[in-house]
């Protein structure tokens, strides 16, 4: 996987990173605030100006980065080309945007992979649980899991039932 | 949005509620009249009688004194051609996004398929493709108000009531929805063409409406009724925008 721009950026495509607990709307929310602001920001000053605290505003800038839609020179953030495009763009468009760059993380394209293979595109939660313990060794496979399906959801690249407790490929919008 | 024909007033209504420590006037001697295709927002402070307002053109409350007139008429009983986006987003836990959504269009006399067609189109509308079958435990402050949207726009009211829909989110993801509603707002298949909103923060009511209303503080009277004439989309750091946050303060103030 080639990708131009920051070596944080570059890194972030390259292992299994932990997902960030952020919801999609947080994210979409910085990338609008950069682009009002020119692009580039200092992030303690952006920490100032939203009244949160620095290390949460330092985990939205990390989910944000893990999708590609930033990067952080220095002490700045600054909007990368695909953060540019989904500011913006329409609402509907938004999805096919971080749906691309859902599938730049290995753990969002192992397990896209891992329900292509199954006959009818599905996996039951445990299941699920079990592969991201796998992706990702260290991390609280639960709160990953969380994050996956509040992304994949966006992305419609997953579903998942709750009543069911089943997760399954979005084949509808991903065909 | 062109500004038409009048679509309703409030005349001379003060509002009074009983209260185990006495009687409590909220809103004092209120008229104004707002026409169709106009994005109001109404600011001002803490129990000044914003929600009230809302609550009065939705005709869930009667006034104490005066009386609300909706396109001519007196309004008598609860306003069908009107929606409500709630501060806390007012979703029903044991329903999933889709039959959330689908909510108020049952007492509408829509048929199944009609109502499932109309619920497609305002999740896509807002965003929330991919949601469907989601219940409201497993969303995000964001994505339960874009329900909240969705299920008064699936509605195609004729005026959209919101109370401070974006102040139980954070400072992000409020920026994010602001933004998505403008967008929503500028589009030509948008069902509603007007809009009254109320917040208790400024720079919001000037980042999205054609006009402000500024209530004083208990009893609430109208204290300032102002056009904004900006562009959209407004920047904050423009010297017009902050003249107009200057002017609204001191009206408060």
């Amino acid at each position: 996987m080639d990708k131009p721009g920051g070596t944080t950026h570059a890194a972030a495509n390259e292992s299994n990173q932990p997902l960030p607990q952020i919801g999609i709307s947080e994210i979409l929310g910085l990338v609008e605030l950069l682009r009002a602001k020119g692009g580039r920001e200092d992030i303690y000053k952006l920490a100032r100006e939203l009244q949160m605290e620095f290390g949460d505003t330092l985990t939205v800038i990390r989910a944000a980065e893990l999708l590609g839609l930033v990067h952080t020179p220095g002490g700045d953030v600054e909007i990368d080309k695909a953060g540019d495009e989904i500011g913006r763009a329409k609402i509907g468009d938004r999805k096919g945007i971080i749906h691309d760059q859902l599938l730049k993380l290995p753990v969002f394209n192992t397990l896209s992979g891992f329900l292509k293979e199954k006959e009818d595109h599905r996996a039951s939660r445990d299941e699920v649980l079990e592969k991201l313990a796998e992706l990702i060794p260290n991390e609280n496979a639960e709160q990953t899991f969380t994050t996956l399906v509040q992304w994949g959801r966006y992305a419609e690249l997953f579903g998942y039932n709750d009543d069911s407790e089943t997760f399954y490929l979005d084949t509808e919008a991903s065909a | 949005m062109a500004r038409g024909p009048e679509l309703f007033k409030l005349e001379h209504v003060t509002q009074r509620f009983r209260l185990p420590q006495g009687d409590v006037t909220v809103l004092n001697d209120v008229s104004f009249t707002a026409s169709e295709g106009e994005f109001i927002a109404i600011v001002g402070p803490s129990g000044a009688g914003k929600s009230t307002i809302l609550r009065l053109i939705s005709g869930l409350l009667k006034p104490s004194q005066g009386q609300v007139i909706y396109k001519g008429r007196p309004l008598t009983q609860t306003n069908l051609e009107a929606a409500m986006v709630f501060q806390n987003f007012g979703l029903l836990p044991w329903l999933t996004v889709a039959q959330n959504v689908e909510l108020g269009l049952e007492p509408r006399g829509l048929d199944r398929a009609a109502r499932r067609k109309r619920v497609a189109t305002y999740i896509a509308k807002v965003g929330l493709e991919g949601y469907e079958e989601a219940y409201p435990r497993e969303l995000s402050g964001g994505m339960k108000q874009r329900v909240g949207l969705a299920r008064a726009l699936a509605v195609e009211p004729e005026i959209l009531l919101m109370d401070e829909p974006f102040s139980s989110l954070d400072a992000l993801t409020s920026i994010n929805l602001r933004d998505e509603l403008i967008d929503i707002w500028s589009d030509r298949d948008f069902p509603v063409n007007t809009v009254v909103m109320v917040t208790h923060m400024i720079e919001e009511a000037i980042e999205l409406a054609d006009r402000v209303l500024v209530l004083s503080s208990r009893p609430g009277q109208i204290a300032g009724d102002l056009q904004i004439d900006l562009p959209r989309p407004r920047d904050k750091r423009d010297k017009a925008f902050s003249e107009y946050v200057d002017k609204i303060f001191s009206l408060i103030a």
